[in-house]
């Protein structure tokens, strides 16, 4: 009986040793390769990435942040599902249970609601980076549709702020249910389905136990079913689009150049006919010095967003306590009674547009909550179509070309934030302006 | 030469069945889901409330929280006004005026004593529910008072919104 000789093993590639719990043994550099490009988790990512594409002062990293903030919501929403009963008689008594009670709960739960809060912004930030630099814009490469990402990043922030929405109705208290009856109140002022499209978000002509149902099953699993999935989308059309759009900025201003062929790539023949060394003409992403591996570079800076993402959160939620307000009543109203503070520039809209025209009268919560809203993302979805800057601007911060719209997007935004201070801060009892110097008068807390 | 010509139309016919079939059978179950959703029977309040003997109401105004409405009382007259506000439906309070006053409403005299305001967004409305700032669409509702032939409890219908002529004199 012969015996086969057993093959010897093959050496180890330099700088690559074998570790426990890693089962990856590559036996050369191409093997290496392979294994990161071969792995779910590590192809989410080219294997190149443009260096200027990852400065901290390009994107600020604030999709991977809204990303790191999605995940910590998924995370400390998952022990929350444990303990919160989504029923009219028992969600408060839970959640105070939550806060008072369970150990830890209250940590989990500020981590939950400022990361909530923290995602809102975040996502509102993500937005105006991108659009201050153009990045829905088209660069050279073909096969771009970076107009399509743009839509699905406005469906996100749509399903961002539904998500804070309903989350905001969970607790029953009057903070909550007095926000959800202004808001699912604006629905009702559309003209002839308002009142159609209030019950079937509500169930009902009340807020009560079918509207609590409802918004707990689309906070748990249906908005975040969708966000992750567009998620995955968003992420993949990055990819397609050829990374962020500074990457394609490189590519335009860069002047093509000889190089010598990488060891490491294969290339047609074409490539290498001229001169009479084998060089090739390289202009790209690949040119050696203006880019790095994206392992480790790329995924050590997401990990390092995301921990600290992780950390500012979960240490300002030692600090910051959750509010819980009394059992939601809903015979009397909070005298003011205010929307959630993302809502609040709505809020001031609809107290200010109602037009009187003789006997005719269009209510302002149609205007401010239905119309103005509505032409305002409208705009911001076909903004890519509208846009007619050069491509060379592209993933180029405040470029001249696109001064006016820049200027327009910054006006709104402060717009916005101006109204949105005012409902918070400046609007007292029966919605009257006070200055942060004036005293509120006492009211009485029931007729 | 017509052979596979043949074959590919029943291939294409049966693909377009089979997309067609798959298409209907998701939408209809999607509409199904969907229809599901709108209530069917509603456990709301009733809109007839029975509110007491007309005895016990003070002359002047009362409110009642649960059914949201203030119930006005000159003598023998009373009349129901809504404390919903007719721009996002919070309840409004009522203030009173420093001293009455009396104001033809729908052809009637009646007393004003108080005026009512809007915590949410700050809508006024004068004591006949007339809205006088904010941004209130239209005057609160008022809604017909009866007594009840059972027991002369005063009974409201939410559902039977009235003019503001209305009085009920017991």
């Amino acid at each position: 009986m012969t015996m086969t000789p057993t093959p010897a093993p093959h050496p180890e590639a330099p700088g690559v040793r074998p570790r426990r719990f890693w089962s990856v043994t590559p036996r050369s550099d191409r093997d290496a390769g392979d294994a990161i490009t071969s792995n779910f988790m590590l192809h989410a990512f080219p294997a190149k990435v443009s260096k200027a594409s990852m400065a901290w002062s390009y994107s600020f990293w604030l999709g991977t942040i809204t990303a790191a903030l999605f995940l910590l919501l998924t995370l400390s929403g998952l022990p929350l599902m444990f303990l919160y009963v989504p029923s009219v008689e028992r969600a408060y008594q839970s959640v105070k249970d939550i806060e008072y009670v369970i150990t830890f709960g209250s940590w989990i739960r500020a981590v939950h609601r400022i990361a909530a809060h923290a995602m809102v912004v975040a996502v509102v930030l993500h937005l105006a980076r991108v659009f201050f630099t153009g990045a829905y814009k088209n660069g050279i490469a073909r096969g771009q549709h970076r107009e399509w990402n743009w839509v699905i990043g406005v469906v996100m922030l749509l399903l961002t702020l539904f998500l804070s929405f309903t989350g905001y109705l969970l607790p029953w208290d009057q903070l909550a249910f007095w926000a959800v009856t202004v808001g699912t109140n604006i629905a009702s002022a559309i003209p002839w389905v308002g009142a159609q499209v209030r019950e079937l978000l509500i169930g009902g002509r009340e807020i009560e136990q079918a509207t609590l149902i409802r918004f707990y099953a689309l906070h748990i699993i249906v908005l975040p079913g969708a966000l992750g999935g567009l998620f995955a989308y968003h992420m993949w059309r990055v990819r397609k689009d050829g990374g962020l759009a500074r990457a394609d900025r490189e590519e335009i201003t860069e002047v093509a150049r000889q190089v010598s062929p990488s060891p490491t790539k294969t290339y047609t023949l074409l490539g290498v006919t001229t001169g009479t060394a084998p060089t090739v003409t390289a202009r790209s992403l690949e040119a050696p010095n203006t880019t790095v591996n994206a392992v480790p570079d790329l995924t050590r800076r997401a990990m390092i967003a995301t921990l600290g993402t992780f950390a500012v959160i979960s240490i300002l939620a030692v600090f910051i306590a959750s509010p819980l307000e009394e059992p939601a009543n809903a015979l009397i109203t909070p005298n003011p009674a205010k929307a959630p503070w993302y809502f609040l520039w709505l809020q001031e809209i609809v107290t200010d547009t109602t037009i009187h025209m003789g006997s005719f009268t269009i209510n302002g919560a149609f205007i401010g909550g239905v119309i103005l809203p509505g032409v305002l993302i409208g705009l911001l979805t076909v903004w890519p179509w509208l846009d007619r800057s050069p491509s060379a601007v592209t993933g180029e911060w405040f470029p001249r070309a696109r001064r006016t719209q820049n200027l327009v997007f910054i006006l709104v935004m402060v717009a916005i934030l101006l109204l949105t201070y005012v409902g918070m801060e400046m609007r007292g009892p029966y919605w009257q302006i006070y200055w942060p110097w004036e005293t509120w008068p006492s009211m009485p807390g029931r007729i | 030469m017509s052979e596979p010509t043949k074959k590919n139309d029943r291939r294409d016919f049966l693909i377009k069945l089979g997309t067609g079939a798959g298409v209907c059978a998701l939408g209809i179950q999607g509409l199904a889901s969907a229809r599901s959703l709108m209530p069917n029977v509603s456990y709301d309040a009733p809109t007839t409330v029975k509110l007491g003997p007309p005895a016990e109401f003070p002359d002047g105004l009362k409110f009642l929280a649960d059914e949201r409405l203030f119930i006005f009382r000159d003598g023998n007259t009373f009349h129901a006004v809504s404390a919903v506000c007719t721009h996002l439906g919070c309840t409004v309070r009522a203030e009173a005026l420093p001293r009455p006053e009396t104001a033809t409403v729908g052809g009637a005299p009646l007393k004003l004593t108080h005026k009512f305001i809007c915590p949410c967004h700050g809508s006024q409305y004068a004591g006949d529910g007339t809205n006088i700032s904010g941004p209130a669409p239209k005057p609160l509702s008022w809604y017909r008072l009866s007594v009840a032939g059972d027991d002369g409890q005063l009974v409201v219908d939410l559902a039977d919104e009235v003019d503001r002529d209305f009085r009920l004199t017991v």
